[in-house]
């Protein structure tokens, strides 16, 4: 009988995750968090996507093997962090996520991270090799793997409030941030 | 106590992929595409890879609902907002009997399409995927020479379309319905040469501009291959079509 109830139990298990996102149910519809994605960090621990929700971020999506926009992208975010009072700067957190599962592993990402010497505090993550596509589309970034294992995709950073509302994209062309979605990153910290 | 036993016995008894449809392996290789995709030359690899024999049905699909009702139409969140989505349905969770519940479901949007496919660990099959599927007829891996085969793909998306009919042959990789009355999403819709805006991206200007779609072909004989390029390029991931379903592919281990 024991075993039996060992058994029912672990049936029973996934019901449990399924009602979990009763918190989901609060979440504002327009949320980027309604995507269920599953991504790993650079120390390897598993990371929701969703889990993400709680504090205002920019968001981009590049890849490590990238040696021209990719650059640019992760500059460009440093330098919007630059541009922010030090109250400011502990208020808003930077996420990089991989376009490309099959290289950015783990010892990948930190090693880009550290090349970079991005500041202490971004997060870097790879998504599952299936979840790439939800996470980009609902962030209206569009990709295409090359034959050469190049990826041709859209170079912006999107910035979400703490409910994963987009409230400004910046599109990338060079190191300097954008001023008017630094205008916009400013107003949303500035929100209580 | 009691009461609880037969409801997690039904847990327990349903399989993860409860009533999907059964997958195709195709061998992949070299590839002719009909589309042009940037710089690169008109032979690409096709990986090793599985396709379901026929679309997702309404069944199907309202068997997923059952698991994931965050997907059904009146729980659907903003931001997979979707006018229509599942519109033809008499309920948010079933078909009803106005609606063949063996048809392939269609009015399902790309984030549903998508949610579907990796509820079951697979994926939506890429554009590329499909066309090679899609190159073959009854008898032929790769028909496309064959003019009059072609031109009968004009009716691909009608009731007319020659996959039409539920007992429309199996292609010869033993896939239904490629050329049928429903078109599909692809996993990179949003992302084809010459899809939506190109703003950002940094492939160049060339194909941002309107008109660009008509450039982005090798092959301009393939009507099928064009319409439905034609059609996917022109869709947000939100919208829905009541001829536009879905199939799903995995990759080879």
């Amino acid at each position: 009988m024991n075993k039996l109830w060992t058994l029912l139990l672990a049936a029973a298990l996934p019901a449990i995750a399924v009602a979990a996102p009763a918190r989901a149910q609060d979440l504002p519809g327009d949320s980027v968090y309604h995507v269920q994605a599953a991504t790993t960090d650079m120390d390897g621990r598993p990371v929701p996507w969703s889990s993400l929700r709680g504090q205002p971020r920019v968001v981009s999506m590049f890849y490590t093997n990238c040696h021209l926009m990719c650059p640019l992208i992760i500059e460009n975010a440093k330098a919007v962090q630059k541009r922010l009072t030090p109250r400011e700067r502990a208020r808003l957190q930077v996420t990089m996520v991989s376009l490309d599962p099959a290289r950015d592993t783990p010892e990948a990402m930190r090693e880009t991270a550290h090349l970079h010497r991005v500041p202490d505090g971004w997060r870097f993550l790879t998504p599952v090799a299936d979840d790439v596509r939800a996470i980009a589309s609902v962030l209206d970034v569009r990709y295409r793997m090359r034959e050469d294992g190049s990826i041709n995709h859209t170079s912006v950073l999107v910035l979400l409030d703490a409910e994963g509302r987009v409230r400004a994209r910046s599109e990338v062309e060079g190191a300097a941030p954008d001023a008017s979605f630094l205008t916009q990153v400013k107003a949303l910290l500035a929100e209580p | 106590m009691k009461r609880m036993l037969p409801l997690l016995l039904t847990c327990a008894l349903v399989p993860a992929n409860a009533g999907t449809a059964g997958y195709v392996d195709l061998p992949g290789g070299e590839f002719r595409s009909a589309v042009r995709y940037e710089e690169e030359g008109d032979r690409l690899r096709v990986v090793p890879f599985a396709l379901m024999e026929r679309p997702v049905s309404n069944a199907e699909f309202a068997a997923f609902l059952r698991q994931h009702p965050q997907w059904r139409r009146d729980r659907l969140p903003a931001v997979f907002s979707s006018p229509g989505y599942l519109g033809h349905w008499e309920s948010a969770e079933a078909p009803g009997p106005g609606v063949d519940a063996d048809a392939p479901v269609v009015r399902v949007n790309w984030y549903a399409a998508d949610a579907y496919c990796r509820a079951q660990e697979a994926r939506l099959p890429s554009f590329l995927e499909w066309e090679y599927a899609a190159a073959a007829d009854a008898r032929r891996t790769d028909a496309r020479d064959d003019a009059r085969w072609r031109t009968r793909q004009l009716d691909d998306g009608t009731p007319r379309a020659m996959d039409a009919a539920p007992d429309a042959p199996a292609n010869a990789y033993g896939v239904r319905g490629l050329h049928g009355a429903v078109w599909e999403w692809s996993d990179d819709a949003a992302s084809l040469p010459g899809a939506g805006d190109r703003r950002g991206a940094d492939d160049g200007d060339r194909l941002k501009y309107c008109g660009a779609t008509a450039l982005a072909f090798n092959d301009r004989e393939h009507y099928g291959v064009q319409k439905r390029f034609a059609l996917l390029t022109a869709l947000q991931p939100g919208d829905t079509l009541g001829n536009l379903g879905f199939r799903c592919a995995r990759s080879s281990p």
